[in-house]
This record gives structure tokens, C-alpha cells and sequence, in this order.
């Protein structure tokens, strides 16, 4: 309370980044996030990046959230602020603050602090993981330095994902941080393939475009 | 009951844990004074409001913004769960019904939610039309149940100038229905100005001006049957 009149002072994240790390974080980040803010939440212009290499099940959703507690923790003793945007954050209802999750994409906070690339599957791509990981941030208004953004597609030639999307979703564009326009995958189709096959009813959706990644066959070896 | 010290280590737990819009700490607080016999009215207005008194400040001095408040709203809410159902149930021996709603425009609820809470306790029954209520829907639904009392809440100067509107056409509609004011930008002066019937600067006064009200009705109610 009452810094603001303080030089800010960037700082290093690194004991909070270990100690998640500890506590079973697979990946963790910090990117600057002050170009993808909407006015409510300008002032919170760090993002924590939390992800475990681990599908979005009930307990990943637990496990993420249990991490998202200590960072929050973790910020409150120094004197921050944070706000906690949990990994399901489109099926929470039953609080105030739900209405303004939307207002902020986990992808956004992974690209900035360098965790990852859009592929042309339109998931977080991981060099190691793929997109076998699942994903929660912590915004937060510490100066914590950042880590150095990825803003440009690593996919190259590849079309894998392309082709095999049964439901003909992804459009074969590659990602850039300066075109956010670009629609990478069309999600009334992926969404219409949970309708006609019923196996997927219990999961969000097929995720073909996650197995078929090279990138997420790496990830998968590795464990 | 607890000692001073403990209660008043419970009561601050609940303020602070509003204020750093900890839910954990708010429940645990809560927990602490259903356990350690606290009386949950004071819990809660001593507690938790007090803690969002305290966010209305940093609000203002833009200490806080949006995310922040509407945090501090859910850990507030989070230890009123725990501590409404052990609320002292009060038998006034006058029960009145009443119509409840934050107008047109605006969608601060809490305070409005604290006194219906109130009303609850003291067992009237309540029609609660929640937030950035229509105005019109204050006079249909008070037609529809003929309830004693309407209670408006508003929290901004822009929304609270719908109040007067409402007024008038219950007045119009049902002049044996009486009308109360509320939320921080209302006042006495704008009460008596509009033609309602009663304002309160907090929930414990809401409930004590309702009963006012209420037994006033009941007497002219019996006077006029008298008088048959
Ligand atoms: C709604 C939703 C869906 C919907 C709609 C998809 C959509 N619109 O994104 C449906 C049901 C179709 C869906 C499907 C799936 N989803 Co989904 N979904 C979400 C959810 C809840 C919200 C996404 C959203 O609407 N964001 C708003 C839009 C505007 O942003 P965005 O497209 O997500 O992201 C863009 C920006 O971040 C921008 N961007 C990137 N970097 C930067 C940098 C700057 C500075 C700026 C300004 C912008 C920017 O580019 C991104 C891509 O265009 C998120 C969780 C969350 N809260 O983020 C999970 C999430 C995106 N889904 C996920 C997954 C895994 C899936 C599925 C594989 C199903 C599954 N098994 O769970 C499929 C895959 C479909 C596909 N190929 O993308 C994961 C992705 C993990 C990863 N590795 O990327 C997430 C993050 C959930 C999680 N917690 O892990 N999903
Ligand atoms: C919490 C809050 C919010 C939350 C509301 C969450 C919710 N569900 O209620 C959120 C973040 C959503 C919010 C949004 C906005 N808010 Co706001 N908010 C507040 C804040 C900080 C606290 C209000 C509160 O809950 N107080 C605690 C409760 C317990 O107290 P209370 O409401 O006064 O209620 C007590 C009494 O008034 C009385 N009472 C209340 N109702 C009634 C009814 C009757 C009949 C009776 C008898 C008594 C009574 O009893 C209650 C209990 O004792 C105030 C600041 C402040 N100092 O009040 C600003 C404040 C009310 N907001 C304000 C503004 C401007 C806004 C926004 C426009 C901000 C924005 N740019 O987004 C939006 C408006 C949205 C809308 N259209 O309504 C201004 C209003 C200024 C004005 N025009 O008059 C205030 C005063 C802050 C400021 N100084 O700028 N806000
Ligand atoms: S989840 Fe399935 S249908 Fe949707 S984009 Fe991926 S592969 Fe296509
Ligand atoms: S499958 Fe190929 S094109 Fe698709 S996201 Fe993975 S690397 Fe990119």
C-alpha cells in the first residue's frame, strides 16, 4: 500500500518460480501481459504461467489451482495484488469475480513469458511438451522481471494437425503475435464433432490435434 | 460465549480476511466464531461489512479496482454462508412482508443482500427481485404479493434517481403500501423529499424503521376496520 509513489523496481521471480516447482508446477513462467489487458484489469500486468503435463482432469484442475494459491500467497506477503484465473475458468459460475475470467486467455500469458508458441492447432506448444500440458495464470500487478516472449509460430512446414483434425477444424495458418486476427482454428466445427460422437461426451473434445504433434510425442516420451 | 480477546481476534480475522479478499481466511473466521459462540449478527456487521467499509475506502483512493472489489464482494460472501444460519431468529411479534430490490442500472447488491438478510431473521416474509431491478417490476410485483413494505437500494447517484419514479406509482397504485430507502447516496432529506415513507443508514435500522412502519399499517389497518 502506498508504493505506487515508489520507483518501481523490477525484481526476480526466481525463489517463487522454485518453489512452485517443488510444490509439482511442471512449467512456470512470467511474461509481461500490458498489451493484452482490457481496461478492468490494466493494472495487473505480469502473468504467472503455471503448467503441468498432465490432461485437464478434475485432479489437474486441483492440482493447478493448488499452485495458483501458493503464488497468490506468495504475492500477498511481498504486497501485491494478483487475481487467480483458474484452469476451468469458463465452468465457474458461483462467484463474482468469474465475470471477468474471460477477459484474459491462459495462451496469452504463456506466449509472453516464452512457454510456449500457438501452433497451428491453435494450443499452446511447448518446445518439450507440446500440448500435453494443462494451464492456469496468476496475474499480478509485482514488477517482477519477465521472461523473453516467444512471438512467432515454431510449427515450420509441418501440417500434421491439419490433416488430421477429423472434424476439417484447423485452417493451416501459422500464428503471429502481430496478427491476432488470424483465425487458426474454426471451433463451431470442433465443437460439432463432440455432438455426432458421443465417446467424447465425458471430454472437452477428440484432442487429435494434441496427439498427433511431434512436439507432444516428445513430451509424452519424456514422461 | 468467547472473551474479549478471542472475540476480538475473530472479528479482525473476518475484516482483514475481507479486505485481502482471502475466502480461506473469511470461512476459517466464520468457523471460529460459530465454534467459539460469537453472536453471527455481530460477526457479520462488525466482521465482514467492516472489512468492506474499509474496501470502499481503498476504492476510492484507487488502491483497489474491479478485480480487487469484486473479490473482496466473494470472500465476504463466503463467510456470510457460513454464519446466516446462525443468526439469532428474533420474534418481534409482528412479522410484515416485504418487496426487495437494488433499481434500475445498478448492480451492487450487498448491501441490499444484508438487509433482506435482516428481514429474514426477524422472520418477515421477503420478495427478494435482486439487482438492476426494472422499475416498473417493483410496482407489479408489489400489486401481485400486496406487500407492506417496498425496500429500494441504490448505490450510485445515477441510478438512484430512478427511486422518486417508483414511488410515485406505487403511490399511485396502492397508497396503503409503505415505501423504504436505502444505500449510501440516499439520505433522510431525499427520503422525505420523494415521498417515501422511511430511510435507514444501515441494516440493523432497516429492520427497526420496518417494524415501525409495519405496526403503523397494522394500526390503521385495525382502526379503519373499527370504524366498519
Ligand atoms: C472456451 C475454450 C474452448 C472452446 C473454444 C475454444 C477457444 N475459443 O479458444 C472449445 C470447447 C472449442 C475448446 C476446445 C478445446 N480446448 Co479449450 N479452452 C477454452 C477456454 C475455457 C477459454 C478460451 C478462450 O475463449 N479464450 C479467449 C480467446 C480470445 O483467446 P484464445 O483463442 O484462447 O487465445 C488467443 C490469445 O491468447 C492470443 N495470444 C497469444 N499470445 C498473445 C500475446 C498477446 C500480447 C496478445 C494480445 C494475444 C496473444 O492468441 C491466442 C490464439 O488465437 C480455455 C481456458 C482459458 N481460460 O484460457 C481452454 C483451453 C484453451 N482449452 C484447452 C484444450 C486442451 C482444449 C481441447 C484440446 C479440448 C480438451 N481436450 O480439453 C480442444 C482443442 C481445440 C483447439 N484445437 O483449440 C487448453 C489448451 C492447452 C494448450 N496446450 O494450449 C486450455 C488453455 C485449458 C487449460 N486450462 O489448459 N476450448
Ligand atoms: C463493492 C462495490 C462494487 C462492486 C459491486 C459488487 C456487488 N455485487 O455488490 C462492483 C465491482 C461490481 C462495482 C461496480 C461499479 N461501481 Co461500485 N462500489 C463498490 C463499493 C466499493 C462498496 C459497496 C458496498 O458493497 N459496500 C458495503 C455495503 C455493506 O454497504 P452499503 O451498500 O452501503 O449498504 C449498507 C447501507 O447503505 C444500507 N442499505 C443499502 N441498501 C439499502 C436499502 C434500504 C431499503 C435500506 C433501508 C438500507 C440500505 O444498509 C447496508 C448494510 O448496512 C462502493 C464504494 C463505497 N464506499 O461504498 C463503490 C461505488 C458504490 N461504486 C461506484 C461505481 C462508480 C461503480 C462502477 C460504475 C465502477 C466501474 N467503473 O466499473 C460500477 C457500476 C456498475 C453498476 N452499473 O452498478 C461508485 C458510485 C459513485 C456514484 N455514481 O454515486 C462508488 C461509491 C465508488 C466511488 N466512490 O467511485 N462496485
Ligand atoms: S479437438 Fe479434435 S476436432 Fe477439435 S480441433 Fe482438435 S482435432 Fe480437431
Ligand atoms: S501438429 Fe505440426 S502444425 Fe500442428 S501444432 Fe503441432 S507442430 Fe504445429
Amino acid at each position: 500500500m502506498g508504493k505506487a509513489a515508489v520507483a518501481v523496481r523490477t525484481f526476480s521471480a526466481a525463489s517463487l518460480k522454485e518453489l512452485l516447482a517443488r510444490e509439482g508446477a511442471t512449467l512456470v513462467g512470467v511474461g509481461d501481459i500490458t498489451e493484452g489487458l482490457s481496461r478492468e484489469i490494466t493494472h495487473l500486468n505480469r502473468g504467472i504461467a503455471l503448467a503441468v503435463n498432465r490432461s485437464l482432469n478434475r485432479d489437474t484442475v486441483d492440482l493447478l489451482v493448488r499452485l495458483e494459491r501458493i503464488a497468490v500467497k506468495w504475492l500477498k506477503e511481498r504486497g501485491f495484488r494478483s487475481l487467480a484465473i483458474p484452469p476451468d475458468s469458463d465452468r465457474i459460475n458461483d462467484k463474482l469475480i468469474a465475470k471477468l475470467y474471460h477477459l484474459f486467455s491462459h495462451k496469452t500469458a504463456a506466449t509472453c513469458s516464452g512457454l510456449g508458441w500457438i501452433g497451428k492447432n491453435g494450443l499452446i506448444i511447448n518446445e518439450t511438451y507440446g500440448s500435453k500440458l494443462s494451464w492456469a495464470t496468476v496475474l499480478t500487478d509485482a514488477p517482477i522481471e519477465p521472461d523473453r516472449p516467444l512471438t512467432e509460430s515454431q510449427c515450420g512446414d509441418c501440417t500434421l494437425c491439419v490433416k488430421h483434425c477429423p472434424s476439417g477444424a484447423v485452417s493451416g495458418q501459422s500464428w503471429s503475435r502481430g496478427e491476432p486476427l488470424k483465425r487458426l482454428v474454426n471451433y463451431e466445427k470442433c465443437r460439432s464433432l463432440k455432438k455426432v460422437r458421443p465417446r467424447f461426451e465425458e471430454k472437452p473434445n477428440c484432442g487429435l490435434c494434441i496427439t498427433i504433434c511431434p512436439f507432444s510425442r516428445n513430451g509424452h516420451k519424456q514422461g | 460465549m468467547a472473551d474479549d480477546a478471542r472475540k476480538k481476534e475473530i472479528l479482525e480475522k473476518l475484516k482483514n480476511g475481507v479486505i485481502q479478499y482471502d475466502e480461506d481466511a473469511c470461512k476459517e473466521g466464520a468457523q471460529e466464531a460459530v465454534d467459539g459462540g460469537l453472536d453471527a449478527n455481530e460477526a457479520i456487521f462488525d466482521g465482514l461489512v467492516a472489512g468492506m467499509e474499509e474496501v470502499g475506502r481503498l476504492f476510492e483512493a484507487q488502491e483497489y479496482f474491479v478485480p480487487e472489489i469484486l473479490m473482496c464482494a466473494d470472500a465476504l460472501y463466503a463467510g456470510l454462508d457460513i454464519l446466516k444460519p446462525h443468526c439469532q431468529q428474533m420474534d418481534l411479534g409482528l412479522k410484515g412482508s416485504v418487496v426487495i430490490g437494488t433499481v434500475e442500472g445498478d448492480v451492487h447488491d450487498i448491501g441490499k443482500n444484508l438487509v433482506k438478510m435482516m428481514f429474514d431473521v426477524a422472520g418477515f416474509t421477503v420478495y427478494d427481485l435482486g439487482r438492476d431491478v426494472p422499475l416498473d417490476q417493483f410496482v407489479e410485483e408489489q400489486l401481485r404479493t400486496d406487500s407492506d413494505l417496498v425496500c429500494l437500494s441504490a448505490m450510485m447517484t445515477t441510478s438512484m434517481i430512478g427511486m422518486p419514479k417508483i414511488i410515485e406509482k406505487i403511490k399511485a397504485k396502492n397508497p396503503n403500501c409503505m415505501i423504504m430507502i436505502g444505500g449510501a447516496p440516499t439520505s433522510k432529506e431525499l427520503a422525505d423529499k420523494w415521498g417515501a415513507d422511511g430511510y435507514a443508514e444501515d441494516a440493523s435500522n432497516a429492520l427497526k424503521e420496518a417494524i415501525k412502519m409495519v405496526s403503523f399499517l397494522r394500526k390503521l389497518r385495525e382502526e379503519k376496520a373499527a370504524k366498519k
